[in-house]
């Protein structure tokens, strides 16, 4: 095999195909000067990854409002979201008063929902990866 | 990440406005450029998160970035200084590491600055998205309008050099 070049940094990266990463990784088993190379390549990888996080300079982002965080679950969540959310508890309550003795009609929902896990589907499907505050709108502008 | 999800511009500011600092910081070397050019770019996303289409976010984003920080090189037409040394009062987190700890590392980082600050622009931008902003070769070759392959080869290219740098 011809050495592998420009496949090593990504190599390091792990962006390579399962094909080529067993190939290089073939490669490097009978390949001194590309086990070097993959060596200086990671020093420099590693070099820029040890750069310290800077903060931001203050006054470049909105501020928070007033410091209180809402909840995420505060946003209101999609329609459907909510009317699924109705049905299943709806179902729930039927099949529960259907099968509960006459003294127990009594039925509380917020015990259905812990029992059955129908709580969960109350929550926004989708969430981003970052938690982010809800704020009011415009609360914040760039000078 | 965050594909479709709707932010409003002061979200993106907040999740992304760090991670927008130190690319800008990285590309430019300074304090003071990085500063215009973050709040440049959250001006930008600003007027343009309402166009948004579904799809790359990152890439949208970083393209935008990217975008605003080649303007300015054109409209200033100068090149980058070197970085000043005053990463110190700029450490992120609050672990509070011995002194002289912070004081190697921070004399590290200016030689892994100014070695990057030597770096063709595009060998440099794609370094620093892969390895400080974290973003995968896919989404870099969105921001960057470049193929794969060619983000590949920058990628490469710019830790080789980097190496001889830093020797």
């Amino acid at each position: 095999m011809n050495h592998p070049g420009e496949l090593l940094s990504a190599f390091l990266d792990g962006e390579v195909t399962e094909e080529e990463r067993s190939r290089v990784a073939h490669h490097l088993a009978g390949c001194e000067p590309c086990r070097e190379e993959l060596s200086d390549l990671n020093s420099s990888r590693t070099a820029v990854r040890s750069l310290l996080l800077l903060e931001l300079p203050a006054g470049l982002v909105p501020p928070e409002d007033d410091g209180v965080e809402v909840p995420i679950l505060a946003r209101r969540p999609p329609v459907w979201i909510a009317a699924a959310a109705a049905a299943i508890l709806a179902l729930f309550v039927g099949i529960a008063t259907i099968l509960a003795p006459p003294t127990t009609l009594e039925v509380r929902l917020d015990q259905l929902s812990d029992q059955y896990g129908a709580r969960t589907s109350l929550e926004p499907a989708i969430t981003p990866r970052t938690p982010v505050p809800v704020i009011e709108r415009g609360a914040g502008t760039i000078e | 990440m965050l594909e479709n999800v709707p932010l409003t511009w002061e979200e993106v500011a907040r999740v992304y406005g760090r991670k927008i600092y130190n690319f800008a910081y990285r590309l430019a070397g300074n304090p003071d450029d990085a500063a215009d050019l973050t709040q440049e770019v959250l001006l930008r996303v600003k007027k343009g998160l309402a166009g948004y289409q579904p799809g790359s976010f990152e890439g949208w984003l970083w393209r935008i970035t990217r975008n605003a920080f080649l303007d300015d090189i054109r409209r200033r037409k100068r090149r980058p200084t070197a970085p000043l040394p005053d990463e110190v009062d700029r450490l992120a987190g609050h672990s509070s590491p011995a002194p002289d700890e912070i004081l190697a590392s921070v004399r590290l980082g200016e030689d892994i600055q100014a070695a990057l600050l030597e770096l063709p622009f595009d060998f440099r931008e794609a370094v620093v998205l892969c390895d400080v902003v974290g973003l995968t070769y896919e989404e870099i070759s969105t921001a960057v309008a470049a193929p794969i392959g060619t983000v590949r080869s920058r990628i490469h290219r710019g830790r080789k050099m980097l190496k001889g740098l830093l020797r």
